[in-house]
C-alpha cells in the first residue's frame, strides 16, 4: 500500500478494494465541487453514501436527531443535514464541517443491529443490517448515526464496511497517507501556501516577535539572542532565546554545556511588578565549572534580579507515566465501552473518578502554578522553573502561571501566542507525547490535554475573566487528535523548520527526518501542514464565533510604565551585580540547600559561597513565605494583574463534562440542553439589545438633534455594522486594551470614525469614547456592544487569519432578517458569543 | 515553612489577622455601660435569656477571630447581636425578614456541642447542672455552624444562656409551644401573587381532576374526619369504590384505600395507598384488597400495576442514616477538617450512599412514568404509611409528566396536594418537637424529594420556572416555626390544633401563614431570585391547547418503533391486566404483593432511550439522567456557607448577572428611545426573533438587574452570601494534601524528615 500520494489516482490505489465503489471524485475539477450536496475538498472522493440517516445531536447541539445524508470519503465521514444551505462555490474549503469526523480521529466503529452490537474492523463481516452506526473518536466524542428504515439496506451495510476499511486505526505510516488524503492535492497545496497567517497573534518565530513580546510586558534588561539560530547550541530550544542583556553571545555559548540538552535558563514572561519567569533544564553535574563560566551562569540565572527562586518540578509533580495512566483510566471511565460490557456501577462512579487521579494531577499543577504566581506577584524575583528536561511540566506550569496572571493570555490571540511560545517554540515533544505514529508508546503522555483541562478549571471558576470560551478550549482539544497540523507534528522547532525547508525545495529527498516515515524516493514531498491556529480550516464561522465571549475590561488599562509597577525597590538590594541568593521552592516551603547550584557547592568556588550564600538567605526566607501567604489575605479586587487563584478543594475541581462526558452515549443530556428551535436567553436578549440600538440610531439619525450622548450607554455611534463585524470590532478593541502597555498604542480615533456609517456626528463618537474610558463601570460582563475605538473595515482579520465572507458593511440589519434556525447563530449567536452551557 | 492552618494557631499574632481582643482588654471593656442590644423582635416573640459579652467566632477555632455581642434566646430563635455598630448590610440582597444571618430558629438547631477545653461533646439534654462548657457549637439544619465562646461572659449569664439554649432546643415540648402559635403577624390577606392551589376545598380537587381529565370519585364524607383520621377532609378514590367499601376501610383506619394522585391524559391514573397488613388466613383483608385493586383496575382498561415501595426502596432508617453521614461533610467546625477531607472527597461522598438513594428514587419514579406513559396502565404505589416515599415517588412522577408542576405555583400546589394534604408526617419526620421517643421516626423524606427535584432542575434547567435558590429556601423553610405548612402530621391534627387554639386567642381560628406566602420571609426583590432566568415559557398560543394534551398523543405515536418491538418485559411491576380473576384468590394475592426480582435497570433503559431519541420538549415528558456522573451534589444547599469553596464570578451567578445586565440594557435603550420622543417605540418592543421559536424565555429579572450590576463580583454562594468571607487559609493549599494525593505512605515518612531538615535550615 502506498503511504501517500499526490494525485487522486494514487489515492485510488491506496484503497484498492473500495475503488469500484467510488462514487465520484472531484480532483479533476475545480475545488469545492459539490457532490450530492457534499462540498468536497479538491481531490476528495466520495466512497460511499447513505441517505435518510439521522445523526444524534449532543446536548450542546440541542439534542434530538438531525436527518440528512451520510458520506464516507477517503478523508472523513461527513454528514450533510437535509436542509443545510447550498454550499457556496467560492467559499474556501473547510476541512471538516460541523458534523464531520476526520477518519484519523475515529478510534472504533461499532454497528448496532436489532439485537446485538458488533465492533467492525476492516476484516470483519456483518451478518446483520445495522440500524445504528456508532463511531468512537479519539477525542472522546461518540457519534451516533441512525439508519432509517427507508435507507436502502445495501447502503447501510456498505457505508459501515467502507468506514471500517478506510478509517485506518493509527499505526506507523498511516498518518502520512491521511495527510495526503486531506491536503495532498495540488489545489489544496496552493490554497494552503497562499493562506495568510493571523497577523494579530504573536508567532514567536522571528527575532522581532520575541522583541515584541519583551516590549509588551515591558521587560527591560533582556535581549533576544540568536546564538542558537542554527540549533547548534541546543537542538530542542527555539531559534531565538531571551537572555539577560549583560551576557554576550560569546559568553552565552559557554553556558549551554552546563545544562541538560543545552537548555539554558531562558526567559518566559515578566510580571508587571517586575519579576521574571524563567525555565531551564537540570544542571549537568559532572562538569567542571570554570570561574568565567560561573559568572555567566549566575548572570543567566539571575537575569536582572538579585533573588532567584528555583522551583523544582521534577519530583513533586506527577510523572508523565502517571499522567498517561490517569488519562487512560479517565478515558475508560468516561467513554464507557459498548463492546466491553463491563461498566462502572453508577454508585461507584465518583470514587472511580477519584481513583483515576486525573483530578489530583490537575489540582497539583494548578497549585504549583498558583504558588509561582504568588511569588511573582511579590516583585523583584527571578523564578526559575526547573525540570530535568524542561520540556513537559515546565510547559504546563509556565503557561498556567501566565494564564493566571496575564489577562492578555486569556484572550484567544494571547492564548495562542502563549502556546506558541511555551509549548511549540519551547520544544514540547508534541509528536512523541501525542504519539500519532504509534511508535513511542512509552513516551505517550497527554500533557497538553492536562494543561487544557487546567485552563478549563480556571475558566470554569472565573468565566468572566476569559475572553476565550469553553468552546474554544474544546476545539483545541479536538484538534490535537487530528494529525494535520504542523503545530503538533514535530517535537521541536528544529524538526519543524527542517520540514518546511524541505518543502521549499521539494524535489530533494528527505534526510534525517526520523519522525516522518518516508515514502518512496520519488515521492516528491509531504503536503504542507497548516498550523492549528488556522481555525477557518476546521470550523465554520458560526462555531468560531463561539470561541470568544465578551470580557470585562479593566476600567482603565493598567498603568504600566515600562512594565514596572513596583517603584519602591527593596532597600537592601545588593549593588554588586554578581551577588544573589538562591532559594528552592519545594513542597510549599523554601530552603536553600547547598547543592542547589552545583557550581556553588563545588570546591572551586568555596570562597564565593561563603561570602554570599548564608546571610541573605536568613533574612529573605520569611519574606518569601509572606509572599505566598499574603496573597490569600489580600482583598483581591478585580485588578487585572491579580492572579486568578483557583480554588482547589474537593468540590471545586470538576470534571470537564463538555469534553469528557459529551461522548458517553448515556450522558448526552447533561447541562442545559438547548433545543435548536430555541434561543438561549442570552442570545435572545443580546438580539433584542441589538435591535433596540438600531432603532435608536435610526431615530437619532432621522432626528436632527444628537441627543444620544447619554452616558449610560454610549453605543449609538456604533450600532450599524453587521453582527459579525461587531464581534470583531469588539475583539479587536479588547486586544487594543490589552496592548495598551505595548507602546504601539492607539489608533487615531479619526480613523475608526472614518469607517463608520454616519448615524452619529463624528464628534459625538469621540466624546462617547472618552466617556466610556472614564466612567464605564467595570461590571459589564456581558456587554456585547462594540467599543467606539474599534477599527473595522480594514482590519477584519483579527481573530482568524482569514475571513471568507467579507460582507459589505451594512447600515442596518433589515428587521425581517429571517433565516432558518440552523444558520441563525451567524447573526445573533455571534453577536453575544455567550451561551448558556458555557456558564454552567 | 508554610503549613496549613492546623499549626496556624500556635504562631503568635500574624500581622494580617484582625487583631483579637485579649482577655485583659475584656475586663476593661466590661466596665463600660452594659448595652445589651436586642434583635428586632417579631410580634409574639419573647426573650427568654441573654448574655453579654459573648464572642462569636467568625472563622475557625484556630484563627481566634471573633466578634463580641449579645447572645439571645427567644421563643423563636437563638440570636446574636454584634456589639459593633451594625453597618447597614448593603451587600445583602437576599434577606430573610424573619431571621437574619446570625439567627437560628429553634427548630433549625440540629445538634449542640459543648466545647470543654479542647474536647467537643455532644449535648443531648440538660443533664449538666453545674458544669457548663466554655464554648457552644451549634450545627443547624440548614448546614450553618455557629461557635460562641462563653469564657468572657459572666459566669451566671453564661450558665443561664447555655441552659436556656439547651432547654429550648433539645427538650421535648408540646406542639403548642411552637412559635407559630404565638406568632401573630397581621397576615390577614394571603399574598395572592402565586395563587397556590391549597387543596383544602372540594373546588380545588374538582378543578384538579378536571385539569387532568380524571374520572374518579371525590369523597366529601370525611369533612369532620368521621371516617378516617389519617386522611384529609377531601380526597379522591377510584370511581368504583363504594360507600360500603368505606365501612370496610374504616376497620383498617383508611389503609388500603387507593388515593388518587394524578391522571394521565390517556386515562390511566396514579394512586397511592398505605398497605394493609395481609395475613394468609385473614379473608376480610384479602377480599378488601381485592376489591380495592379491582376498583383501581376499573379506572382504565382494567389494568393495574402495584408497587410496594417498602420493598424496593431504602427504608426510612437507611435514608436518615445516610443523610446524617452525608451532611457531616458540610457541617464543618473549622476548615481544617474540610481540607483534610479534600483528598478523599468524592469517594467519601459516595460512601454515604445519599446520592445513590436519590438515584433510586428517581429510578423508581422513572419506572412509574414508564407504566403511565408507555403502557397506559394504572399504577398503585403502596407503602406502610402511604405518606413517605409514596409522596416522593408520586410527586416526582407528576413533575416528570406534567409541565404545570414545573412552574412555581405548580410545585407549590403539588407539595400542597401530595405532602401537606397527603398527610406526610412532617412533625415526626423532622422531629420538630424533639421527642426522644420519636427520634427513630426522623427521616429527611421531604428533603430527599427536594434533592430529586434539584437533580431534575439541574439536568433540564429551562423546563423549570423555579430556581435552585427557591428549592434551597424551601428546604430551609421547613425548619422555620412560623408556618403551619410543615408543622403537622396530618390534616386532622392541623385542623384540630388550629381551631382548638381559637378560644384562647379570641380572634377566631388561628391563622398561621403558609410557607407559600413568601412575602413573610422575603421582599419582592428577593423573591425574584426564585425565578429561573433560563426558564422557557410555553408560548401563549400553545396555552389553549396545552390542557388538551393532544401534543402528547402525537408524540407518542412518533416513538420509534423499536421501543415497541420488544415483548412486554418482566419488570418488577406485576402484570395484572387480564388475570384479575386469578388474582382474587388469596393465596395468590399475598404472593402478588411481593415484588418479583427483576432488574429494574434494564427495564426502563429502553423506555429512556426511546424518550431520548425524540427531540427534547421542555413542556412534555421529562426524564432524569441517572448515571454516575449525572447525579450530583446540590452545591448551593450544601456548600453555601463554606467560605473556602466560594468562587468569585463563578457558578450560576455569572449567567444570571449576564442576563440581568443585558436586560438592564434593553430597558435602558427602551427608555432612551422613549426620551427621544418616538412614542411608538415605547410599546413597540422589537418583535421576537424571527426564528421559529416555540418558546420564549421569561424576562423577569427587572429589579435584580440593577442589584446585580451594582456588585462587582459575586461569589458562587450568591444570593446567600454575596461578599466573600475571607478565609485565613492560604488560597494555595500547600504541602499536606498534595503529598497525600499521589505519594505512597512510605514517602510521607521521608517527607517529614525533609520538613525537619528545611526547618532547621531556616
Amino acid at each position: 500500500m502506498l503511504t501517500g500520494s499526490k494525485t487522486t489516482f494514487k489515492v485510488r490505489q491506496m484503497v484498492p478494494d473500495v475503488k469500484d465503489r467510488m462514487l465520484s471524485h472531484s480532483g479533476l475539477h475545480t475545488r469545492g465541487r459539490e457532490m450530492f450536496g457534499l462540498c468536497c475538498l479538491p481531490g476528495e472522493c466520495v466512497l460511499q453514501r447513505a441517505v435518510l440517516v439521522r445523526k444524534k445531536l449532543s446536548a450542546k447541539e440541542g439534542g434530538g436527531w438531525l436527518s440528512g445524508t451520510l458520506f464516507c470519503t477517503h478523508f472523513r465521514v461527513a454528514f450533510v443535514p437535509q436542509d443545510s444551505p447550498k454550499p457556496d462555490d467560492n467559499a474556501d474549503p473547510v476541512l471538516l464541517g460541523d458534523h464531520d469526523v476526520a477518519l484519523a480521529s475515529i478510534e472504533k466503529v461499532v454497528a448496532v443491529g436489532p439485537s446485538r452490537t458488533k465492533l467492525v474492523t476492516p476484516n470483519s463481516s456483518l451478518k446483520f443490517t445495522p440500524e445504528e452506526l456508532v463511531l468512537y473518536c479519539r477525542d472522546l466524542r461518540v457519534i451516533c448515526f441512525l439508519f432509517d428504515r427507508l435507507t436502502p439496506e445495501t447502503q447501510a451495510v456498505e457505508i459501515t464496511y467502507t468506514i471500517a476499511k478506510t478509517y485506518q486505526p493509527l499505526k506507523p505510516g498511516t498518518v502520512l497517507s491521511f495527510q495526503n488524503a486531506a491536503l495532498g492535492s495540488i489545489e489544496m497545496k496552493q490554497f494552503l501556501s497562499n493562506r495568510r497567517r493571523d497577523p494579530d497573534m504573536n508567532w514567536f518565530e522571528s527575532l522581532s516577535d520575541w522583541e515584541q513580546e519583551l516590549e509588551r510586558v515591558g521587560a527591560t534588561g533582556w535581549r533576544v539572542s540568536s546564538v542558537n539560530d542554527r540549533f547548534e547550541m541546543s537542538t530542542s530550544l527555539s531559534r531565538f532565546n531571551v537572555v539577560p542583556q549583560k551576557v554576550l553571545d560569546t559568553e552565552l555559548k559557554k553556558t549551554f554545556a552546563h545544562f541538560n540538552e543545552g537548555r539554558i535558563p531562558h526567559w518566559c514572561w515578566r510580571h508587571p511588578r517586575g519579576s521574571d519567569l524563567l525555565r531551564m533544564a537540570s544542571f549537568q553535574n559532572n562538569i567542571y565549572h570554570e570561574k568565567d563560566d560561573i559568572r555567566n551562569l549566575e548572570l543567566v540565572l539571575f537575569g536582572v534580579q538579585q533573588v532567584c527562586v528555583v522551583v523544582d518540578l521534577g519530583e513533586e509533580m506527577p510523572s508523565t507515566t502517571d499522567i498517561q495512566l490517569a488519562h487512560t483510566r479517565l478515558r475508560a471511565l468516561c467513554l464507557g465501552d459498548i463492546s466491553a460490557s463491563v461498566s462502572v456501577p453508577d454508585d461507584k462512579w465518583l470514587s472511580t473518578l477519584e481513583g483515576t487521579h486525573w483530578l489530583d494531577y490537575i489540582r497539583c499543577c494548578l497549585r504549583k502554578s498558583g504558588e509561582v504566581a504568588c511569588l511573582l506577584r511579590g516583585g523583584h524575583l527571578t523564578v526559575v522553573l526547573q525540570e530535568p528536561e524542561d520540556r513537559d511540566m515546565n510547559c504546563v506550569v509556565s503557561s498556567l502561571v501566565q494564564v493566571m496572571c496575564d489577562p492578555h493570555c486569556r484572550t484567544v490571540a494571547g492564548f495562542q501566542a502563549l502556546i506558541q511560545k511555551e509549548w511549540i517554540m519551547a520544544g514540547h515533544r508534541f509528536l512523541s507525547r501525542i504519539n500519532y505514529h504509534r511508535d513511542s508508546d512509552k513516551e505517550e503522555a497527554p500533557l497538553f490535554l492536562l494543561f487544557l483541562d487546567c485552563v478549563w478549571q480556571l475558566w470554569a471558576q472565573f468565566p468572566s475573566r476569559f475572553q476565550l470560551s469553553g468552546d474554544y478550549l474544546l476545539a483545541l482539544h479536538d484538534s490535537l487528535h487530528v494529525p494535520l497540523f504542523s503545530s503538533f507534528l514535530a517535537n521541536c522547532q528544529r524538526e519543524r523548520s527542517r520540514r518546511s525547508q524541505h518543502l521549499a525545495q521539494s524535489y530533494t529527498p528527505v534526510n534525517g527526518l526520523r519522525e516522518l516515515p518516508r515514502g518512496s524516493p520519488q515521492e516528491p514531498c509531504d503536503p504542507p501542514l497548516p498550523p492549528v491556529w488556522d481555525w477557518a480550516l476546521q470550523y465554520s464561522s458560526q462555531r468560531r464565533a463561539r470561541f470568544t465571549q465578551p470580557v470585562t475590561q479593566p476600567a482603565s488599562p493598567p498603568p504600566l510604565l515600562n512594565g514596572n509597577l513596583n517603584t519602591n525597590l527593596d532597600p537592601h538590594r545588593h549593588v554588586d551585580g554578581m551577588a544573589g541568593s538562591v532559594f528552592l521552592l519545594s513542597r510549599g516551603s523554601f530552603s536553600s540547600p547547598s547543592n542547589l547550584l552545583p557550581w556553588r557547592s563545588s570546591a572551586g568556588s568555596a570562597s564565593y559561597r561563603k561570602s554570599h550564600r548564608r546571610a541573605p538567605s536568613a533574612e529573605m526566607l520569611p519574606a518569601l513565605e509572606r509572599l505566598l501567604r499574603a496573597c490569600s489575605l489580600s482583598e483581591a479586587g478585580p485588578e487585572p494583574h491579580e492572579p486568578l487563584l483557583p480554588l482547589l478543594l474537593g468540590p471545586c475541581v470538576k470534571v470537564w463534562r463538555d469534553c469528557y462526558l459529551r461522548g458517553a452515549l448515556h450522558a448526552q443530556a447533561f447541562t442545559h440542553p438547548m433545543p435548536s428551535s430555541m434561543l438561549h436567553p442570552v442570545d435572545q436578549l443580546s438580539w433584542e439589545v441589538q435591535q433596540l440600538r438600531e432603532k435608536l440610531s435610526q431615530a437619532s439619525s432621522t432626528s436632527s438633534s444628537s441627543c444620544s450622548s447619554s452616558s449610560s450607554s454610549p453605543t449609538s455611534s456604533r450600532t450599524s455594522s453587521t453582527p459579525h463585524i461587531k464581534l470583531e470590532a469588539r475583539c479587536t478593541d479588547s486586544n487594543l486594551n490589552q496592548n495598551a502597555n505595548n507602546g504601539t498604542f492607539l489608533f487615531p480615533s479619526s480613523r475608526s470614525t472614518s469607517h463608520q456609517p454616519p448615524p452619529a456626528p463624528r464628534g459625538n463618537a469621540q466624546t462617547t469614547a472618552s466617556i466610556k474610558a472614564t466612567s464605564r463601570p467595570p461590571t459589564s460582563i456581558a456587554n456585547p456592544q462594540p467599543r467606539p475605538t474599534g477599527r473595522d473595515g480594514a482590519k477584519h482579520t483579527f481573530l482568524f487569519g482569514h475571513q471568507p465572507n467579507n460582507r459589505p458593511v451594512q447600515r442596518y440589519i433589515p428587521a425581517p432578517h429571517a433565516k432558518p434556525p440552523r444558520s441563525r447563530s451567524s447573526s445573533s449567536g455571534g453577536s453575544s458569543g455567550i451561551h448558556g452551557n458555557n456558564l454552567q | 515553612m508554610l503549613s496549613l492552618g492546623s499549626s496556624g494557631g500556635k504562631q503568635p499574632a500574624k500581622p494580617s489577622f484582625v487583631s483579637y481582643v485579649t482577655p485583659e482588654e475584656i475586663n476593661s471593656e466590661k466596665e463600660s455601660p452594659k448595652k445589651e442590644k436586642l434583635p428586632a423582635l417579631l410580634p409574639g416573640e419573647v426573650v427568654f435569656c441573654s448574655a453579654n459579652p459573648v464572642l462569636k467566632y467568625t472563622q475557625d477555632e484556630f484563627s481566634q477571630r471573633g466578634v463580641f455581642g449579645t447572645l439571645v434566646c427567644t421563643n423563636f430563635r437563638i440570636s446574636f447581636v454584634s456589639d459593633e455598630a451594625q453597618t447597614e448590610d448593603t451587600s445583602q440582597h437576599f434577606k430573610n425578614k424573619l431571621y437574619g444571618q446570625n439567627d437560628i430558629p429553634l427548630m433549625c438547631v440540629d445538634h449542640i456541642y459543648g466545647g470543654y477545653d479542647d474536647k467537643k461533646k455532644l449535648i443531648t439534654g440538660p443533664q449538666l447542672k453545674n458544669k457548663y462548657p466554655s464554648k457552644i457549637i451549634i450545627h443547624c439544619k440548614d448546614l450553618r455552624v455557629f461557635q460562641y465562646c462563653l469564657t468572657f461572659t459572666d459566669e451566671k449569664d453564661a450558665k443561664k444562656i447555655f441552659q436556656g439554649i439547651v432547654h429550648h432546643c433539645l427538650e421535648s415540648k408540646s406542639l403548642k409551644c411552637v412559635f407559630a402559635f404565638s406568632y401573630s403577624a397581621n397576615n390577614a390577606e394571603m399574598q395572592r401573587k402565586w395563587r397556590t392551589v391549597m387543596f383544602d376545598s372540594t373546588d380545588d380537587w374538582v378543578q384538579e381532576m378536571k385539569r387532568t381529565k380524571g374520572n374518579c370519585r371525590l369523597v366529601t364524607e370525611n369533612q369532620a374526619f368521621e371516617l378516617f383520621q389519617r386522611l384529609p377532609q377531601y380526597f379522591i378514590v377510584p370511581a368504583a369504590v363504594t360507600d360500603e367499601d368505606f365501612q370496610t376501610a374504616k376497620k383498617f383506619s383508611g389503609k388500603g384505600l387507593p388515593i388518587w394522585c394524578w391522571s394521565h391524559h390517556s386515562g390511566c391514573a396514579l394512586f397511592k395507598t398505605a398497605t394493609v397488613p395481609l395475613m394468609q388466613e385473614d379473608t376480610v383483608s384479602q377480599n378488601y384488597m381485592d376489591r380495592m385493586l379491582n376498583a383501581v383496575a376499573q379506572n382504565h382498561l382494567y389494568s393495574v400495576k402495584t408497587e410496594d415501595l417498602g420493598d424496593t426502596l431504602p427504608s426510612l432508617q437507611e435514608v436518615q442514616l445516610s443523610y446524617s453521614k452525608f451532611k457531616q461533610f458540610f457541617l464543618i467546625d473549622n476548615s481544617t477538617d474540610f481540607w483534610v477531607s479534600d483528598v478523599k472527597w468524592f469517594s467519601s461522598l459516595e460512601n454515604t450512599g445519599w446520592l445513590d438513594i436519590i438515584r433510586q428514587c428517581l429510578q423508581k419514579a422513572l419506572e412509574v412514568v414508564e407504566c403511565l406513559e408507555k403502557e397506559n396502565t394504572n399504577v398503585l404505589i403502596m407503602e406502610e404509611e402511604g405518606s413517605d416515599l409514596c409522596c416522593v415517588i408520586s410527586s416526582l412522577v407528576q413533575l416528570m409528566l406534567d409541565p404545570f408542576y414545573r412552574t412555581l405555583t405548580g410545585l407549590q400546589s403539588l407539595i400542597q396536594k401530595e405532602w401537606v394534604t397527603g398527610g406526610h408526617n412532617f412533625q415526626d419526620r423532622c422531629n420538630h418537637l424533639h421527642h426522644k421517643d420519636k427520634e427513630h421516626l426522623q427521616a429527611p423524606v421531604f428533603l430527599l424529594f427536594l434533592e430529586c427535584v434539584w437533580q431534575l432542575l439541574q439536568q433540564h434547567s429551562p423546563a423549570f420556572q423555579f430556581s435552585e435558590t427557591y428549592l434551597t429556601v424551601l428546604s430551609d423553610s421547613v425548619h422555620v416555626p412560623v408556618f403551619s405548612t410543615f408543622l403537622f402530621n396530618s390534616i386532622q391534627q392541623r385542623v384540630s390544633m388550629l381551631t382548638a387554639e381559637s378560644p384562647h386567642t379570641q380572634r377566631g381560628p388561628l391563622s398561621c401563614p403558609t410557607v407559600w406566602d413568601w412575602s413573610v420571609q422575603f421582599d419582592c426583590r428577593s423573591q425574584e431570585f426564585f425565578i429561573n432566568p433560563v426558564y422557557t415559557e410555553k408560548l401563549r398560543v400553545d396555552k389553549t391547547t396545552k390542557k388538551s394534551h393532544r401534543p402528547k398523543h402525537t408524540r407518542q405515536l412518533s416513538l420509534p418503533s423499536s421501543a415497541f418491538k420488544t415483548p412486554p418485559k418482566k419488570g418488577f411491576f406485576k402484570e395484572e391486566t387480564d388475570s384479575l380473576k386469578k388474582m382474587l384468590r388469596g393465596k395468590r394475592l399475598s404472593r402478588w404483593m411481593l415484588s418479583p426480582d427483576a432488574s429494574p435497570q434494564g427495564s426502563s433503559r429502553e423506555f429512556y432511550e426511546a424518550w431520548q431519541r425524540r427531540p427534547l420538549d421542555y413542556h412534555g415528558v421529562l426524564l432524569p439522567q441517572l448515571e454516575g456522573p449525572a447525579v450530583r451534589v446540590w452545591m448551593q444547599r450544601y456548600l453555601r456557607w463554606i467560605p473556602e469553596v466560594q468562587i468569585f464570578g463563578g457558578g450560576a451567578v455569572a449567567l444570571t448577572s449576564r442576563l440581568a445586565e443585558l436586560q438592564g440594557e434593553v430597558q435602558d435603550l427602551l427608555r432612551r428611545l422613549e426620551r427621544q420622543g418616538r412614542g411608538p417605540y415605547l410599546h413597540d418592543r422589537p418583535p421576537p426573533p424571527p426564528y421559529p421559536a416555540a418558546t420564549s424565555p421569561t424576562l423577569q429579572l427587572t429589579s435584580q438587574s440593577h442589584l446585580l450590576r451594582s456588585s462587582v463580583r459575586l461569589s458562587s454562594s450568591f444570593p446567600f452570601i454575596s461578599v466573600r468571607n475571607w478565609s485565613f487559609k492560604p488560597v494555595i493549599p500547600t504541602s499536606v494534601p498534595q503529598g497525600l494525593s499521589f505519594t505512597d505512605p512510605d514517602n510521607i515518612a521521608d517527607k517529614e524528615d525533609e520538613y525537619s531538615e528545611t526547618i532547621s535550615l531556616v
